[in-house]
Formats: C-alpha cells, sequence, structure tokens
C-alpha cells in the first residue's frame, strides 16, 4: 500500500542522521518536541532541542527529502497561553519555528490551531490528545483551519465512525498505529495535563511516582487482555485502512533510534515476526514481561471491523489473550522460559 | 559474581511473588543503593503488586525478604514497602540498613505508615534485633 509514514525523532541530530541514512527513503516526515520552555508536549522529552538546532535540522532534512513535524500538543497550557504576555511568548515562538521551515505543527489547543492556520505559514496538526472521536469534531477543526488530524486512537476498530469522520471532512487524517494506550483510558485527560505540566514551561511539579502511569501498567499486568483490547493497528493491517487515508504516524519518540528503525521497517512492510510489545510505544515497561507473537493476531482485524465493543457478550478478545500472551519467568538467568499467561494464573477455561 | 547473583535474585523475588499471588507481577529493578547519609540496602522497584497484597500475604513475604536480605549479606533490619502517595500502589520495596542520623525518624513514629508513602513491613528497634516487627 502507498503510503506517508510520520515518524518519531527523540530530537538530536545525531539521531536525524541515522534515521535519514537508515530509513529516508521510507519517512515522509519526522516529528519533534520543540523546547518545554515554550509549550510542552504530551509526552516526556529525551531531548529539547533550541531554536538554530531545529533550523539545522530541518535543514538537513529537507535537503534528503523528508519534512519536519514539530509537537507542542500540550493538553492543559494553564491559561497562560491567554495572557497578553503568554500569547506574545508562544506566537514569537511559534514565529521562530517557522522561520526555520518547519512544515507542520501539531497541537492540542483549538486556540493554538486557530492562530497557526491564521498567522504562519507552517500548517497546524490537531493533536491526538484533541480527541478527535467524532464527525462532529472533526469539523470543528476543520473549520478552525486544521490542515490535518491525529484521529483519537479509541475509535481505531470503530470502522463505521472512522468513515462517518471521513465523509465529514476534506482535511488530511492521521492514525496514530502504535500508541498501545488502554482503550477508553480513564487515566487519559489527568495524565496527558500531568505531562503537559512535568514537561512544559516552568514550574515543573517534582514527582517521583507517575500515579497514573504506574497504575496503567499494574492494570496491564494483572490483566493482559487489556493489551489486546487497545487499539494499535498491526503493520499487517493498515491495509484495511485505505479507504480513511495514507497517512500513518508511528508513536514513540521518547524511545532510541534502534527501536524506531525497526518500527518504521515494520509499518514499510506491513508485516512484522516478532514480539508485537516490541511495536507498541506506551506500555514499554511491558516488553521484557509479555511475548506475544504479532503472527496470533492474524486475522482478529476481521472480527475487530465488525466489533461492538461490548465486551462482555463476546469473549474474542479473551480467548485471543488467553492463547497468545506468555509471560517470561526467570528473566536475565539461565532459566528464562516462556510460560502462557493463562496457565500462570490457573485458567482452567475461557470465559469472557 | 555479584551481577549474576543480583539477576538471579530479581528472577526469585518475581517468581516468589507470582506464585503467592496466582498472577503476574514484575520486578522491574533491583538496585543496591548507598547514600551520603550513611543508609545503604537494596531497592526492589515491582509493578502489579498492591497494598493488599502485601497486607494479606504479610508474613509470608517478609520471611522471603528477610531470607533475600541474608543471600546479599544485608542486615534484615529495616523493610518496607514503598507506595505511591496516597494510593495502593505499590512502587518499590525496600532492604535499608539505617544510618544514626535516619534512624530516629523512625523510631520515633508509630504505626505502619507514619508518611503516606511508606508501609513498614519489618523495623527493628536498636537493643531489640529479633524482637519483632513494629505495631
Amino acid at each position: 500500500m502507498k503510503k506517508r509514514l510520520y515518524v518519531p525523532h527523540p530530537g538530536h541530530f545525531g539521531g536525524l542522521k541515522e534515521l535519514i541514512s537508515e530509513a529516508g527513503k521510507d519517512i515522509y516526515s519526522i516529528f519533534m518536541a520543540g523546547s518545554p520552555d515554550y509549550v510542552g508536549t504530551g509526552r516526556s522529552n529525551l531531548s529539547s532541542p533550541q531554536i538554530e538546532d531545529i533550523r539545522e535540522q530541518t535543514e538537513y532534512a529537507h535537503k534528503n527529502g523528508v519534512a519536519v513535524e514539530i509537537v507542542l500538543n500540550s493538553s492543559c497550557l494553564g491559561g497562560r497561553q491567554l495572557t497578553p504576555e503568554g500569547f506574545n511568548l508562544i506566537h514569537w515562538y511559534l514565529g521562530q519555528l517557522d522561520s526555520c521551515g518547519v512544515d507542520t505543527i501539531v497541537v492540542a489547543d483549538p486556540y493554538l490551531v486557530e492562530i497557526i492556520a491564521r498567522d504562519f505559514e507552517m500548517l497546524p496538526v490537531v493533536s491526538v490528545l484533541s480527541f478527535v472521536d467524532s464527525p462532529e469534531k472533526a469539523k470543528f477543526y476543520e473549520d478552525l483551519g486544521a490542515h490535518s488530524i491525529v484521529v483519537d486512537p479509541d475509535v481505531h476498530r470503530h470502522f463505521d465512525v472512522l468513515h462517518a469522520i471521513r465523509d465529514a471532512v476534506d482535511c488530511e487524517l492521521k492514525l496514530l498505529v502504535n500508541e498501545g494506550c488502554l482503550y477508553q483510558c480513564p487515566f487519559r485527560y489527568a495524565h496527558f495535563n500531568f505531562f503537559s505540566h512535568a514537561f512544559g514551561p516552568q514550574p515543573r511539579p517534582n514527582v517521583l511516582d507517575d500515579y497514573y502511569y504506574d497504575r496503567c501498567i499494574m492494570l496491564r499486568i494483572k490483566d493482559p487482555k487489556l493489551i489486546t483490547v487497545s487499539p494499535w493497528i498491526r503493520p499487517e493491517d493498515i491495509k484495511e485502512y485505505a479507504d480513511i487515508t495514507d497517512v500513518f504516524k508511528i508513536g514513540g519518540r521518547t524511545h532510541y533510534v534502534n527501536w524506531i528503525l525497526n518500527c518504521v521497517s515494520a509499518y514499510t512492510d506491513e508485516s512484522y515476526d516478532g514480539n508485537l510489545m516490541d511495536l507498541l510505544d506506551c506500555p514499554k515497561a511491558l516488553k521484557d514481561l509479555y511475548y506475544i507473537s504479532n503472527r496470533d493476531f492474524d486475522g482478529a482485524i476481521d472480527h475487530w471491523k465488525n466489533c461492538p465493543t461490548i465486551c462482555a457478550n463476546c469473549g474474542f478478545c479473551r480467548e485471543l489473550t488467553d492463547r497468545a500472551v506468555k509471560v517470561y519467568a526467570g528473566g536475565g538467568t539461565e532459566n528464562e522460559e516462556l510460560v502462557l499467561w493463562s496457565e500462570m494464573v490457573g485458567k482452567t477455561k475461557v470465559s469472557a | 559474581m555479584i551481577t549474576k547473583e543480583i539477576l538471579q535474585i530479581r528472577s526469585d523475588i518475581e517468581n516468589n511473588l507470582r506464585k503467592m499471588l496466582a498472577r503476574a507481577v514484575m520486578v522491574t529493578e533491583l538496585d543496591v543503593f548507598a547514600l551520603p547519609c550513611g543508609c545503604s540496602g537494596i531497592t526492589v522497584n515491582v509493578r502489579g503488586l498492591e497494598l493488599d497484597d502485601i497486607e494479606v500475604f504479610e508474613e509470608q513475604m517478609l520471611s522471603f525478604f528477610k531470607e533475600v536480605a541474608s543471600r546479599l549479606e544485608i542486615p534484615s533490619s529495616f523493610i518496607f514497602a514503598r507506595l505511591v502517595p496516597g494510593s495502593s500502589v505499590v512502587a518499590a520495596i525496600n532492604w535499608r540498613v539505617l544510618c544514626d542520623r535516619c534512624y530516629p525518624e523512625f523510631a520515633i513514629a508509630s504505626g505502619k505508615t507514619p508518611r503516606p508513602d511508606i508501609y513498614i513491613m519489618h523495623f527493628e528497634r536498636r537493643g531489640q534485633k529479633g524482637k519483632g516487627k513494629k505495631r
């Protein structure tokens, strides 16, 4: 399938050079965070490139035929953007990014979508953290000036909603294929608001433990069905979305370059033989706990395309989880082995 | 070799907790630490464990945790769970050998949760070695 891939970039020039030299022909655009001193993002930062660094990297990417996207998708700006000082600072920063030749800017705040569409050459992209999960919301953002919308992954397996969004707007739609967050995550708003401040402008909260992350990981350790139900898109399945879009975004700008390259290869080839956990961005802490053969999910999309997501009436994902999820035991020792999760927890029969 | 031993102990703690709870638990990291104040010990970062689990299996866990301390030749004078403050999420298990400066902080406190992020499983008052845990 002919497609455009947006690929995460940790932010350092060495990483960009490696991404382009190893996979430049497969990358339509890279995306990276800007400086958290102006606007935060929805993720932690491995680096915070300054304006001159972004200018240099943008020139290099363009010379190699790769577009550049900067992510400023803080879900909470603390109201600062609405003060004269805050507006002037953010507007100045956006102007600097524009002068660097940046192609697109990802933002979550509708206010910033409108400003960017009105005042700058670079194009506004509506973040996944704007939670666009309906044709009405998509139309709202398009009318505001959005060039592109990253659709809320919660509707990735609701093909009726995806088609309705496609029919409602003419702008580009982008699907974030490997986020791996909980379906209908109860922590999502609070967690990204926390991130916005923890990795945004000063003052930043000094927090030792991230409750939302730890609770999320615990839920998935207690029941890996939550990983099965999570709305990621397998490399093999992106062709099923061909009549929605040809633009796909790989999440993972807090990962190392070799991890990113592995994902680029998988989604370019639309095929992956290995642990599904290698591809998922969010629960990376669990890749040393679970081995889930990607091949065991062959054909599952046929069910999900028509799934009403009323799990209590179904049991498909429960059965798939019980059959496919293996747990590392004795990790790091000579006796390391894989144990079927359903055997470890003593399940004797499959239930919904 | 110490690295081989701590890899084995990390795995043993994980397996022991899994058997006890009959579900997956993950020990994401085992660290040996030494602090500038003089405290030292080991920390096991854990995911998938809740305070309820500790309360129900405290006796069995404590017995095993003392064995772990013994294998690493660390006195098991102070063993506690570190919680995400105010929640039931267990972030880590700590075996801490308190220095003279830090010891009084815990010795004068009462109860098992002197701070919202600490659940004390075992605390030996000095001069009372082996006489049991803090009540």
